[in-house]
């Protein structure tokens, strides 16, 4: 009785938390996307510069730990040119990750564009349609039904990587689950921190499923 | 006048030479059935012409203007990007596998191109596709997804969703032969009428009652040149090479 007292006094602060860690993963991945589609076009682009420029992203994100970047952002990069310095922390945090999820999404979208038969865009072709109508309008809307799941897969893994920014002082929810833990000398606080976690991983796989299904609706 | 021609026409896919000289000519209204051995260069010459392949040399006309010259693989004329689409747009292409566009219905297959490419209206891309769609025998089909047709209706789609560009020429690669035999004669008989009001038509088909019936010319191509050419009487009753000779014997 007395720990679901205790407990009950901890959530104000604890859903507040869960606001920032919903917020930065939600900015994150959506930043990511639109990063992520422009660098997996580059990458399979016949323009050799800008496949090449896309390639070395990719590597450069996907080969190095996201909290050296994170780290790189926030540290280093206004200590080398002090016009960049960026005052929020979290802004820095949604910097470092949208760049980092950016590699992941573009590679993840790059195959999806890629299984699309390759009879969609000889068609498209042949009708007349530009290289980028094509994109747009045949092969992207039949890349979307099989982006989903890696997508959301990569949505969980954001969420979760997000503890990461405590390193920076950002007040997440695993951030201040351990401010509750020290301050208080009590470690019961996990327990309900793990729980909005998992609930947060079953909105985000729930909304998932339900645009997988809705995209499917011509198979 | 002619729709298209070519003039040494050849394509290489690195060493391997696909097409060795093919000169054509096709004139307004007529129809050609292309036949020849797997591997001859039938698909590879109707990708040449409308630039799903590049070509290696030769010269390609679209009503005799020059669209593209090359020589070992070097442009040497090429028309601007704008006008050469306008020029690619006079002809309209058939898949052997259909190559509808999955995520959207039999209607909005053939609407896309006119709404993106032509500027046509909603409404009146609608209309055109309706009128399309019941020239080939779907007036019931207008709101199927692909997946829910078979695969004659898939053809058939195809073919509305070519004729919506009001291509002068319309080019056929094997398009009955993904075919169950018992749907190959609904797709057959739409390019039939399609040929009687006067469409200019580029045929690859071992379907010989097609052939026979509606072809005005027989080509047989082999080895990357046309090795035979002539009337489809002249073709199937009597033809003159010993390859032409072998290869009616192995598909009659
Ligand atoms: N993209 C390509 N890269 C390399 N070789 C190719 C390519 N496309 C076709 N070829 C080769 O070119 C030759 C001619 O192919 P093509 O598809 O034009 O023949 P076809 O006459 O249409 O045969 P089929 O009756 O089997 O359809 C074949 O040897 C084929 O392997
Ligand atoms: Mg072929």
């Amino acid at each position: 009785m007395e720990s679901l007292t205790k407990i009950w006094n901890w959530m104000p602060a604890l859903l507040k938390a869960s606001g920032v860690t919903l917020e930065l993963t939600v900015a994150s991945v959506l930043t990511a996307l639109v990063l992520g589609i422009f660098l997996a076009l580059g990458k399979i682009s016949k323009n050799k510069p800008i496949k090449w420029l896309s390639s070395a992203y990719i590597f450069f994100f996907r080969g190095t730990p996201l909290l050296l970047q994170l780290f790189f952002i926030y540290y280093s990069i206004p200590m080398m040119v002090p016009a960049l310095t960026i005052q929020s922390r979290f802004v820095s945090a949604w910097i470092a990750f949208s760049l980092n999820v950016a590699a992941y999404l573009a590679e993840i979208i790059r195959a999806a564009i890629q299984s699309v038969d390759k009879g969609q865009l000889e068609a498209s072709k042949s009708l007349g349609l530009t290289y980028a109508q094509s994109m747009r309008l045949v092969i992207i809307p039949q890349a979307y039904r099989r982006m989903i799941p890696p997508i959301c897969n990569e949505f969980v893994m954001v969420l979760k990587d997000t503890s990461l920014v405590a390193i920076i002082a950002v007040t997440d929810l695993t951030f201040q689950a351990r401010i509750i833990a020290s301050n208080k000398a009590s470690t019961l606080v996990y327990i309900p921190v793990m729980i909005i976690y998992l609930i947060l991983t079953g909105i985000f796989t729930t909304v998932f499923n339900r645009l997988e299904k809705k995209f499917s609706v011509y198979e | 006048m002619s729709i298209i021609r070519t003039e040494h026409l050849s394509k290489s896919f690195g060493s391997l030479q696909v097409l060795k000289d093919i000169n054509l000519s096709v004139e307004q209204g007529e129809v050609i059935v292309i036949i020849g051995p797997s591997g001859a260069g039938k698909s590879t010459f109707l990708r040449s012409l409308n630039e799903l392949e590049t070509i290696t040399g030769g010269k390609i006309f679209i009503d005799e203007q020059l669209v593209e010259e090359r020589k070992h693989g070097h442009v040497v004329f090429t028309l601007p990007p704008k006008e050469k689409a306008a020029y690619l747009l006079e002809m309209g292409m058939v898949f052997q596998r259909f190559n509808l566009f999955p995520h959207k219905t039999a209607a909005e297959n053939v609407m896309l191109a006119p709404i993106n490419v032509k500027n046509v209206t909603k409404e009146e891309a609608r209309a055109r596709a309706e009128a399309l769609l019941t020239k080939v025998g779907l007036e019931d089909k207008f709101d199927e997804y692909p997946s829910k047709l078979s695969g004659g209706q898939q053809q058939r789609v195809a073919i509305a969703r070519a004729l919506a560009m009001e291509p002068k020429i319309m080019l056929f690669d094997e398009p009955t032969s993904a075919l169950d035999p018992e749907l190959v004669g609904d797709v057959l008989k739409v390019m039939q009428e399609l040929a009687e009001d006067g469409m200019t038509m580029l045929v690859v088909s071992h379907e010989m009652g097609f052939a026979k019936g509606v072809a005005d010319r027989v080509l047989f191509m082999c080895d990357g040149i046309i090795a035979e050419e002539g009337s489809p009487d002249e073709i199937f009753s009597n033809p003159q090479n010993p390859r032409t000779k072998q290869f009616l014997n192995v598909i009659l």
